[in-house]
């Protein structure tokens, strides 16, 4: 037979059995849709992940309170964090800067309008010592002297979804600081800044949603009495990090915490990959079932198509005829299934990663969009595809197997 | 309906070689015989036990010829035709159609015998409902590979001579039954078959849309000399057949011209 005569048979049978062959459909869509948002959203975790980390600079160690506390934890260090420990950090072997800093939020308003959030206390001329790549946009100044003037973070300047600035280069920003005082009672310190710079976005939210002072303004506005959140430590290239490192743990691993951005990294990016391995199993196990579905569509089209396949026989129809009618069958159900799958997969993913803002530790919560790999979609295209077929393949068999007479004689 | 005469000249080719190599063995091809039958039987093994339903039957059909085969129920009239039809494998024996050899053949080469050398009628027609009229009388030339204008070009016409042109793009369940038994009529014709078969192909009608429909096998026999093999229960109909044939046990009991 010709191809085109075994499709349009194939396609007549799949029309005339329309809620059947939807709803066999609906499983292979199910099963291919969910691989697809699984799939991108991890990727789109991964993504962000890696541009967390890519911006900052490779010969860093973050030291500060409790573990993995490169934002700033609010948990009190066991030890604090002065300038007796900031000078004694210096003189370690293979040690080029150590920046000093506080962290914390605040609520900032800027003709009329009302943001919350980070704030990051430092000698803002080491900012390229953690943000190597880190440009600001024209008009920018950073003057590191001046406790009234502040860098601000693109997230902040130029809010997502807003058509007009938040705040540009030389306005005023009024920054208010809520907290509770020692009789319990709640306070608020206030202070204003004018705007020396913009940052451009870095790809690192914490930065990207921070304003940016020096470290005498962040004292006052924030309540730190001099006890710094954190420490950068850099190494004088990212060779010797390790043995900073190291030297840092062995000083101080038992009272603060001692981390890399790679090795945040490492921590995460596991995480994230267990978590895309489980979810592509769920993703999978749809899909195989998906395939069972096909497999009893198909083995029951084959009982109830019995006299109709006596009769193609009785007329001269080959083995290779019939079998190749049902797994053309298996291969529309699986291609159809497959396609749409992959495209309801894609929308439905978006619009699920708009419902789960993920939050990000100072920075809120954030929209991170799933990514779609072309090569990955087909991959999943192929596997739903080739799922179908194997299960069209028995049935398909068992059909074609059939002697006429038995076939022709059952009713 | 010049269409019902004309040779499918691809087919033909390999036949006549198949004819000749036959014809070494066999004394009962001549070019006038379109089936011999000989010494067939079939024996079915069932759970109550084995079933006779052939037993050792000879006889030949000349070209042209219109047989019916009569004779009671259970008697084996569908185990023949099914035979003749290469539907089963009989437990012994031989059938030549044009000389060929049928159960000489592997199961594939029997199947493209089913669809170039024979076609079938059945009582209960047998149509695939889920498709056009069109394409159901196309199906035995989709099979054989025919191309599709000279396949659409054929099943054409034979609908047209046999009076169901304009139900072409209908459904066959939304036929009579009458209508239904013309379109499988047509199907059984689109390959240009050497025998047709027919097992009670008035079966299911009424009298008159029976009538009707023997009318128009006897006119493909008489007009256009096709050779056809009908099993019948009705004694008139049997007896405006050229020959008929009645089945007892299993043997042939009686074999008598009309
Ligand atoms: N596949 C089969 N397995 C077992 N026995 C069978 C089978 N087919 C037919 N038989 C038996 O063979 C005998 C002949 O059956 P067949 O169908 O050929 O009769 P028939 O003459 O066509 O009868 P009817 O006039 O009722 O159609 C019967 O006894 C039947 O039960
Ligand atoms: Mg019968």
């Amino acid at each position: 037979m010709h191809p085109t005569d075994i499709f349009s048979l194939s396609f007549d049978a799949l029309v005339d059995r329309k809620v059947r062959t939807v709803l066999t459909v609906l499983m292979v869509v199910l099963g291919s849709s969910l691989v697809v948002v699984l799939n991108g959203l991890s990727a789109g975790q991964a993504e962000f992940l890696a541009n967390q980390f890519s911006a900052l600079a490779a010969n860093v160690i973050y030291v500060g309170s409790g573990q993995h506390s490169y934002h700033g934890s609010s948990s009190p260090a066991s030890i604090i964090i002065n300038n007796a420990i900031v000078s004694k950090m210096r003189t370690l072997p293979y040690v080029e800067d150590v920046v000093p800093g506080y962290s914390g939020s605040a609520q900032i308003d800027s003709q009329g309008n009302t943001q919350r959030i980070s704030i990051t206390a430092m000698d803002p001329t080491k900012l390229a010592v953690i943000l190597p790549n880190l440009q600001f946009v024209d008009g920018s100044t950073i003057k590191p002297n001046d406790p009234g003037s502040a860098l601000v973070g693109d997230t902040i300047a130029n809010p997502p979804g807003a058509t007009t600035p938040f705040v540009v280069v030389g306005q005023t920003i009024k920054a208010t600081y809520s907290y509770t005082d020692a009789s319990g009672k709640q306070q608020q310190q206030v202070k204003n800044f004018i705007v020396s710079g913009v940052m451009q976005p870095s790809g690192n939210t914490r930065i990207d949603s921070s304003i940016v002072i020096n470290l005498d303004a962040g004292n006052q506005l924030l309540h730190k009495s001099t006890k710094y959140d954190q420490i950068v430590v850099a190494a004088i290239s990212p060779d010797y990090v390790d043995t900073v490192q190291q030297e840092l743990i062995d000083q101080y691993g038992k009272t603060l915490g001692v981390t890399t951005p790679k090795s945040i990294m490492a921590v995460t990016q596991k995480a994230a990959s267990g978590n895309a391995a489980f979810t592509l199993m769920v993703g999978i196990i749809a899909l195989v079932v998906g395939a069972v579905g096909i497999v009893t569509t198909l083995y029951n089209s084959v009982t109830e198509r019995i006299r109709e396949i006596g009769t193609m026989k009785a007329i001269g129809a080959q083995n290779g005829d019939i079998l190749q009618l049902f797994i053309v069958e298996a291969a529309l159900i699986g291609i159809i299934g497959a396609s749409l799958g992959i495209i309801i997969g894609m929308g439905a993913g978006y619009v699920l990663s708009i419902f789960t803002t993920t939050s990000v530790p100072g920075s809120g919560q954030i929209h991170i969009p799933p990514i779609y790999v072309p090569s990955d979609l087909l991959k999943v295209w192929l596997l739903s595809v080739t799922l179908s077929l194997a299960a069209g393949i028995y049935p398909a068999w068992k059909a074609s197997r059939l002697s006429p007479m038995v076939a022709l004689r059952r009713e | 309906m010049g269409v019902l005469n004309k040779d499918k000249s691809g087919l033909k080719g390999s036949f006549t070689t198949m004819v000749s190599e036959s014809r070494q063995t066999t004394d009962t091809n001549s070019n006038s015989t379109a089936l011999a039958v000989k010494n067939l039987s079939k024996i079915y093994d069932s759970v109550s036990g084995k079933v006779v339903a052939l037993d050792n039957i000879n006889f030949t059909v000349k070209k042209g010829e219109f047989v019916s085969i009569v004779g009671p129920s259970g008697s084996g009239k569908s185990t023949l035709l099914n035979m003749i039809g290469a539907l089963d494998r009989p437990t012994s024996g031989q059938v030549y159609i044009n000389g060929i050899d049928i159960f000489a053949l592997s199961d594939s080469k029997i199947a493209t015998m089913r669809n170039g050398l024979i076609g079938f009628i059945f009582q209960s027609f047998n149509l695939i409902n889920r498709t056009t009229v069109l394409k159901n009388v196309k199906l035995p030339g989709m099979i054989s590979g025919m191309p599709v204008s000279e396949a659409n070009n054929r099943a054409m016409k034979i609908l047209e001579a046999l009076g169901i042109a304009d139900k072409a793009t209908q459904k066959p369940v939304n036929l009579s039954g009458g209508q239904q038994q013309r379109v499988a009529i047509a199907r059984s014709l689109v390959n240009n078959p050497a025998i047709v078969l027919a097992d009670e192909p008035t079966g299911n009608l009424d009298s008159k849309t029976g009538d009707d429909v023997f009318d128009m096998l006897k006119t493909l026999s008489r007009k256009f000399k096709r050779t056809i093999i009908m099993v019948t229960h009705n004694p008139e109909l049997a007896e405006s057949t050229d020959r008929s044939i009645l089945i007892k046990d299993g043997k042939v009991e009686r074999d008598v011209a009309n």
